[in-house]
């Protein structure tokens, strides 16, 4: 990690803080109408989607229906429900976009969600053992795993994931690595696994059993085109997601170095354990604009959409204290982290010699 | 019935599994809004048909609401909730119409003073027009007509006419049979509210005595008196309505006791939340907020849902004054007092509302 005195971290923080006062002062109207259109388009695609789906044994029909459902859960659960989560929009007062109630479109229930996701992953971001969200606890990515024959096969592993995520984001709170090492019992997950199998239960009903039922006699074409849609949303959150923090200049932390940060200090971390990748105004859309995953991981709870505005002060600070501002293409960026997962499963010794950018990765 | 309950019981659960939600018509409010504001379900709509002003800062905007809305009796008020800047606020005012007008063409009113800073009535007077939609709570509140007629005296201040019109409109066109007394306070003739409704009234109704008086006019100043009372036939046997500001209030209950006028027969409604003075000896500690790990040190001179706002927090709340619950939060250790009863929690965890509740010692809440 770039390295900053005491003097120069508390200017890092004056300086970001500035950024956020400027933006809150000005939170008002302008950002109401804007979460309101979002959440208008969202019922619109899923509304349109579910009234073509059942006319989907018309070839150009399906792909239109599936492609309005899979946006609709993609703009919801990344534009709307991840951000008014993190509490972007708490201060407009409307119970339908409180951090604390809202419910999204996907098998990990919120209350799990800002548990494992608003705390965990945003306090201890890229803390090696201490982040969950850094590999998963499922891949290597990074040297301070020691290298196992199973990693052979994360790729695949990597796949899998990708393909069910919403299932594998949903069960991310069971911690099964430490179930499978006795530190901790699947009793003491009881609670958390019934709030899986309720919301999880849910939300397979809904797209697996409910409306292929009430279209009976097109059930199977209602069914495919649910799990296309479902399978859509997957694929694009977790590429989304994994530009975020394991592209091949996101820096990794170990627990020592960051034992009673400052507030500048954790700025500094979230700088540099994150990656933007560019875009048009859809790509940044439909990532909820965690293609702007910098200025998201300093400012978790400002509205989303204020983030490509602010991006060109946060470069400037970047600038400043010398620190790497990692963005890229969207191909650059995700290319870096197939490169990671593919180049970790490997032995150290072949990896090093394959892959040498990656040799430097953890500081 | 019971059939009826059954279904709505079902749709509720259909409505979870397929839409996340408690209400599932409300997952179709963003559209619904843009056909017509007045379907929505989450909340309810009113529109607003009209402004009059009334005097120079008191207007009335006569809304009309969504026709699920049940209805009030004279008295009562409604909070509305309205978007000023992307940001909801609520306040709570009483209605300045009658039952039977509602009942026959589905308007109510409110009539509202401009208060020097007000965030909502300021906005209200410069920017809530014909047109618009704000959201509308259920009539509360138990400042009630008596059932059986008997003689009645009104003593109000200023704003405070706007339930007391509801009440005088509604005995009136009921042929109330018992003399009703009407002693009203403003600071100066510009300041008198629906004047011309007062006196068509006066006219009309013969069990009426209209009596206005100013406080602030040049060379008269009418405050509420003794000899005021003393001209109000067979006082003691009257049942007693105050509204208005705290001053005339705590003045007139005053007056009224000395007169021995036990307490059940004196009605008040008020604007702003009475405050309890609250001992300031035992307030003020340790706030933490336990979910977002912060913690602060109060003085015991604001009330949680303050503290918790300047800690960067922002909790859902809605009125800040106790009526509205959106800020109930759980407390899981420690005391707080309730400004508006003045009354002390127990120690263990327990929901309060943080608008209205003040730190006495420690304290920890589930924010």
């Amino acid at each position: 990690m770039k390295t900053l005195n005491e003097s120069q971290l508390n200017e890092l923080q004056q300086d970001l803080d500035q950024i956020r006062d400027q933006v809150i002062a000005d939170l008002g109207e302008r950002d109401a109408n804007y979460i309101g259109k979002v959440v208008r388009l969202h019922r619109s695609l899923e509304v349109g989607g579910r009234v073509m789906m059942p006319f989907g044994f018309i070839p150009p029909v399906f792909l239109a229906a599936t492609t309005a459902l899979g946006l609709s859960k993609i703009i919801e659960n990344m534009e709307i429900g991840h951000n008014v989560m993190h509490g972007q929009y708490d201060w407009m007062n409307d119970p339908s976009l409180n951090s604390q109630t809202y419910e999204w479109d996907t098998a990990c229930g919120g209350d799990s969600w800002r548990r494992t996701h608003n705390y965990e992953h945003h306090t201890y971001t890229n803390i090696i053992g201490k982040d969950r969200d850094y590999g998963y606890a499922l891949l290597r990515l990074s040297e301070d795993d020691k290298w196992r024959p199973a990693h052979l096969l994360q790729f695949a592993n990597y796949v899998l994931l990708s393909v069910f995520f919403q299932w594998g984001v949903g069960l991310h709170e069971l911690e099964f690595e430490r179930l499978r090492n006795r530190e901790i019992t699947l009793k003491e997950k009881t609670p958390f696994l019934k709030e899986f199998f309720r919301k999880g239960g849910r939300q397979a009903f809904k797209d697996y059993v409910f409306f292929p039922l009430v279209t009976l006699p097109v059930a199977p074409v209602v069914l495919a085109g649910n799990i296309s849609a479902n399978l859509m949303r997957n694929l694009w959150s977790s590429t989304v997601i994994f530009c975020g923090h394991f592209t091949q200049d996101a820096e990794t932390f170990s627990e020592e170095e960051c034992e009673g940060e400052s507030k500048g200090h954790w700025y500094l971390r979230q700088l540099t354990g994150s990656s933007n990748f560019t875009g048009s105004r859809w790509v940044h859309l439909l990532s909820g604009h965690l293609s702007y995953q910098i200025e998201h991981h300093i400012f978790p709870d400002l509205p989303a959409h204020r983030y490509p505005e602010i991006s060109e002060q946060v470069q400037a600070v970047c600038r400043k204290y010398g620190i790497h501002y990692n963005t890229g293409s969207f191909a650059r960026q995700y290319g870096t982290v197939l490169k990671r997962i593919a180049g970790f499963s490997l032995p150290d010794r072949l990896r090093t010699r394959l892959l040498p950018e990656f040799n430097n990765a953890v500081a | 019935m019971l059939a009826q309950l059954q279904t709505s019981g079902a749709v509720h659960w259909l409505g979870r599994q397929l839409f996340n939600r408690e209400d599932p018509a409300a997952f179709f409010d963003p559209l619904l809004e843009r056909i017509d504001p007045l379907l929505t379900r989450q909340t309810i709509r009113a529109r607003v048909i009209s402004v009059t002003d009334e005097t120079p800062d008191t207007k009335t905007f006569v809304l009309e609401p969504a026709g699920r809305w049940q209805g009030f009796r004279a008295g009562q008020h409604i909070a509305l909730t309205l978007e000023i800047n992307g940001v909801r606020r609520t306040r709570t005012f009483s209605l300045s119409g009658t039952p039977a007008q509602w009942r026959q063409n589905g308007t109510i009113a409110v009539t509202v003073k401009r208060i020097q800073g007000g965030q909502v009535t300021g906005w209200m007077h410069e920017c809530l027009e014909p047109g618009a939609t704000l959201s509308v709570s259920d009539a509360f509140g138990d400042f009630d007509i008596p059932d059986v007629a008997e003689p009645a005296i009104y003593i109000v201040g200023g704003s405070g006419i706007t339930p007391v019109l509801s009440h005088l409109e509604t005995m009136a066109a009921d042929g109330y049979r018992a003399p009703v007394t009407l002693l009203y306070y403003v600071r100066t003739h510009q300041d008198i509210i629906a004047r011309d409704r007062l006196e068509a009234l006066a006219q009309h109704w013969p069990a009426l005595a209209l009596k206005i008086f100013t406080t602030e006019e040049a060379g008269s100043d009418q405050r509420l008196n003794d000899h005021q009372l003393n001209q109000v036939p067979g006082l003691n046997a009257r049942r007693c309505f105050l509204c208005g500001p705290e001053g005339l209030m705590d003045l007139a209950g005053d007056l009224l006791h000395r007169r021995n006028i036990p307490e059940d027969r004196i009605h008040c409604t008020r604007f702003s939340a009475p405050t309890v003075e609250l001992d300031g000896d035992n307030l003020g500690g340790q706030v933490q907020f336990a979910k977002s790990g912060k913690q602060t040190e109060s003085l015991g001179d604001a009330s949680i849902l303050d503290i918790a706002e300047a800690s960067g927090l922002s909790p859902k709340h809605g009125c800040r004054m106790g009526i509205c619950h959106q800020c109930s939060c759980r407390k899981t250790s420690g005391t707080v007092v309730n400004r508006l009863t003045g009354k002390t929690s127990g120690q263990g965890e327990e929901t309060i509302q943080l608008c209205v509740s003040v730190p006495a010692g420690a304290v920890s809440i589930d924010l």
